[in-house]
């Protein structure tokens, strides 16, 4: 071959090259989320309540959802769950924002970390985590639980580098492996979050954005306003009147997503101790049925929330759409249960109320009048809710579900007899702790599912929990973000993923 | 003069002590649990335990009081329970927004207030008078919060003349620092101008009865250098008065109003701080507080005498 033939070949080979070298389109434009909740810490594994969007642009965590609610492995590459032990096999050629590598060694360090600080209750039946190869983990549990996948893919499986999780000052100085680094210098406290594209990320095209601002903004007017004035591009919304007005404004519009909070009445008494009409199950049937629960969600919650007659709304895979409506309003067989449970002329009960909750009781209160049913409304210190309906205090109370986290919370929080909201430590039905039971023992959400449908049917029977109203995810967005493609929502949460996400602006 | 100020601030010592007696006391006496936020309703007694134990809440209410005077002393106000914030960090962090929206505030209520006031006090009865009186009233009724919420929608949603939410800090940019507070610090010197205004429509009134005015005008003194030069000096001192409390108001309000504008001072860290239960957030805030107050009441007492050697302490 001459010298000349080979230069045309090397000449095309390197054309070839860079033909088939991948070409990403540089991060630009700024991304602007508004949140109600303030941030607390940027340290996942001491992260507690809303306002994880805070952290998803700097972590990523071993598993994820994708936009259809299936698990799917981020930093981890593939795991084996059975029993009591979890293993589960990393992805390689991961770095941290900080230069240092992830493997295995980090991957233990951070369960064990999220273990011994206690915060995070989705991992308390997490034992410890060893290492077993250079990219390999295994967790122990202390007894079964199918939701470690699940529990992973949120703060608890987020993963921070070795000098990050043994600095004092974690919480304002994040390090993991996600697309985006947070800019304390460009950020500021209590205002906005900016978060910068990160140079040591693997893939450079899903870094779409040269900026990413997360603005605290707790006031609901105010996030409105700001969302009408084009100073944010979406927000997370609360069931409030500002909601509503969302929908109503030109520019903006109103998403309902999947998940959100069931609120719900609690029966706890329900052998009759304080309240002998609640040992009856059609006293509490006929409470169900005679809740309009459209005009409910109408009156109080400015119709957008949805009757719930189960924990989980439609859309979710712990829906059993053979439920619902399972309790609609029907007052005439709400009164000829009290009849037959022989209660018709009534009786009286008192339930603690929060300030927030307040006018949701007033309402339904006035529905429990119609069957001569007097509940006493007693406004207990906000915050004290949960702790005084694990107490006998009160014959029931009034909580939220909610739709994002597993079902097995079901038993620990209402049916086992030592629930966290059983306080008079009534025994359970067995059928109902064998299905709970067979429901922890499989790890495959479609195996699941029908199992703890069945239990849903079966606490409907029951009928101490009555559920009323479900409240979606809400997001205000402008009309630029609904009608942008790379605008996608975890599901069940209220973060978008800031993965892949682009903005032209 | 310096003899009264160094006076008065010893006198601040025992007074900032018993109200950090009195805010850790009423902290402990809250019913509600920090820990069940931190660890929420999933968390397990073992859980619940070791982050009570890590906030060193396990520890006797004296024990606690007298670890957190000790590091008080030294200027350590803590760190909050949530996060490796310091108390006293957060607290200078976020009291530029809290101060420029105050004093911004004070600003707009002598200037409206002094002008209604003064106008209306110069002809008791007329026209000016009655409007005066009239928008002073309505002026106090209004809440601020309601008053931000209508500005807002008007000035920053509609017209797009400021921003509708954030605080831009003053060394970042003048204008737009002025922007962002313009529509917060209207908000609520609305009521504290409403205040002064009734407070010199009267003062005004009685001191331009008062026989020194009538020597003034015999005198040949025009109009203009009566008002300005013996009536208004001599109306102002019971102004003084109201504003010194006024400010007191303007930092509660500020406390509300930031939450309507986004802004992010000693308020929205208060508000946050209660509804965590982040004792020594509170505990910070409340001392700081209290202490701005207190050099409030000070510089009034000190602006007394500048302003009416007769009412200079001895």
């Amino acid at each position: 071959m001459s010298i000349s033939m080979k230069s045309w070949v090397f000449a095309a080979i390197a054309a070839t090259l860079i033909a088939v070298q991948p070409v990403f389109a540089e991060p630009s434009g700024t991304f602007r989320h508004g949140e109600q909740a303030k941030l607390i810490t940027m340290d996942p594994h001491q992260h507690t309540g809303g306002g994880a969007s805070y952290l998803r642009p700097v972590y990523e965590t071993l598993f994820d959802r994708d936009p259809e609610g299936a698990i799917v492995p981020v930093l981890a590459e593939s795991y084996e769950a059975g029993g009591t032990e979890m293993t589960i096999q990393l992805k390689q050629g991961v770095k941290f924002s900080d230069g240092s590598d992830f493997n295995a060694e980090v991957a233990a360090a951070n369960i064990n970390r999220v273990i011994e600080l206690g915060v995070n209750a989705s991992m308390k039946l997490a034992d410890k985590a060893e290492v077993i190869g250079d990219h390999a983990i295994r967790i122990t549990l202390k007894t079964p639980d199918p939701s470690i996948v699940d529990a992973l893919t949120g703060p608890a499986g987020m993963m921070v580098s070795m000098a990050g999780m043994q600095d004092s000052a974690l919480d304002r100085n994040p390090v993991g492996t996600g697309p985006y680094v947070y800019s304390a210098q460009e950020s500021r406290e209590g205002e906005v979050r900016v978060y910068l594209p990160s140079d040591t990320f693997r893939n450079p095209e899903e870094q779409g954005l040269e900026r990413v601002e997360i603005l605290e903004i707790p006031d609901n007017t105010a996030r409105l306003n700001a969302l009408k004035t084009g100073q944010i591009d979406l927000a997370i919304f609360l069931s409030s009147p500002q909601a509503a007005i969302v929908d109503k404004s030109p520019g903006i519009q109103l998403l309902r997503l999947p998940g959100g909070t069931t609120y719900h009445l609690s029966i706890l008494d329900r052998e009759g101790t304080q309240v002998p009409a609640f040992a009856d199950p059609r006293v509490r049937m006929a409470m169900n049925y005679a809740i309009n629960r459209e005009a409910f969600s109408k009156a109080v919650e400015f119709g957008l929330s949805v009757p719930a007659s189960q924990p989980y709304t439609d859309g979710l895979w712990l829906h059993d759409p053979a439920l619902a409506g399972r309790y609609s309003y029907d007052l005439e067989k709400a009164k000829s249960l009290m009849t037959e449970a022989g209660y018709q002329d009534g009786f009286e009960f008192t339930i603690p109320s929060i300030p927030i909750f307040a006018s949701r009781l007033e309402a339904v209160a006035g529905f429990f009048k119609e069957i001569n049913i007097t509940m006493n409304i007693q406004t207990v210190e906000p915050g004290t809710l949960a702790r005084r309906s694990r107490t006998t205090d009160f014959p029931a109370t009034n909580l939220v579900w909610n739709n994002g986290i597993d079902p097995k919370f079901m038993t620990t929080y209402y049916v086992a007899e030592d629930a966290v909201f059983n306080p008079f430590k009534i025994t359970p039905d067995p059928e109902l702790m064998a299905l709970s039971d067979k429901g922890l023992s499989m790890s495959d959400e479609a195996d699941r599912a029908p199992v703890y449908f069945e239990m849903f049917e079966k606490l409907a029977e029951e009928s101490y929990l009555i559920f009323i109203t479900t409240t979606p995810i809400l997001f205000g967005a402008s009309d630029a973000v609904v009608n942008n493609e790379t605008v996608q929502y975890r599901p069940g949460t209220d973060t978008p993923y800031f993965r892949g996400l682009r903005v032209d602006n | 003069m310096l003899r009264l100020i160094g006076q008065r601030l010893l006198a601040m010592v025992p007074l900032l002590l018993i109200v950090s007696v009195m805010t850790f006391s009423f902290t402990a006496l809250l019913p509600s649990d920090p820990v069940d936020l931190i660890i929420g309703d999933r968390g397990s007694e073992e859980q619940y335990e070791m982050v009570r134990e890590r906030l060193g809440l396990n520890q006797p209410f004296l024990t606690r009081y007298a670890d957190w005077l000790l590091r008080a002393m030294t200027g350590d106000l803590g760190t909050s329970f949530f996060n490796s914030v310091q108390v006293k960090d957060a607290v200078l962090q976020r009291m530029p927004a809290t101060l420029s929206l105050t004093f911004g505030s004070v600003l707009i209520s002598i200037t409206v207030g002094l002008a209604a006031g003064v106008a209306a006090g110069l002809r008791p009865g007329s026209w000016v008078d009655r409007t005066a009186t009239f928008g002073a009233t309505i002026g106090q009724a209004i809440p601020n919060f309601w008053f931000g919420i209508i500005l807002a929608s008007v000035f920053a949603v509609s017209l797009r003349w400021f921003p509708a939410t954030g605080y831009v800090p003053l060394t970042d940019s003048p204008m737009e620092w002025l922007r962002s507070i313009t529509l917060p610090a209207l908000a609520l010197g609305l009521s504290t101008s409403a205040a002064i205004a009734r407070q010199v429509r009267s003062a005004m009134v009685g001191v331009l009865q008062q026989d020194y005015i009538r020597a003034a005008r015999a005198q040949g003194l025009s109009s203009r250098r009566v008002v300005l030069k013996h009536a208004l000096k001599n109306a102002l001192v019971p102004v003084v008065t109201v504003l010194s409390f006024q400010i007191t108001v303007l930092l509660g309000g500020a406390l509300i109003v930031e939450q309507v504008f986004a802004i992010n001072g000693i308020g929205s860290l208060a508000i946050t701080a209660v509804r965590q239960q982040d004792i020594p957030m509170i505990q910070g805030i409340v001392l700081i507080l209290v202490l701005v107050v207190m050099l409030v009441q000070l510089a009034t007492d000190i602006l007394y005498g500048l302003i009416n050697p007769k009412a200079r302490p001895t």
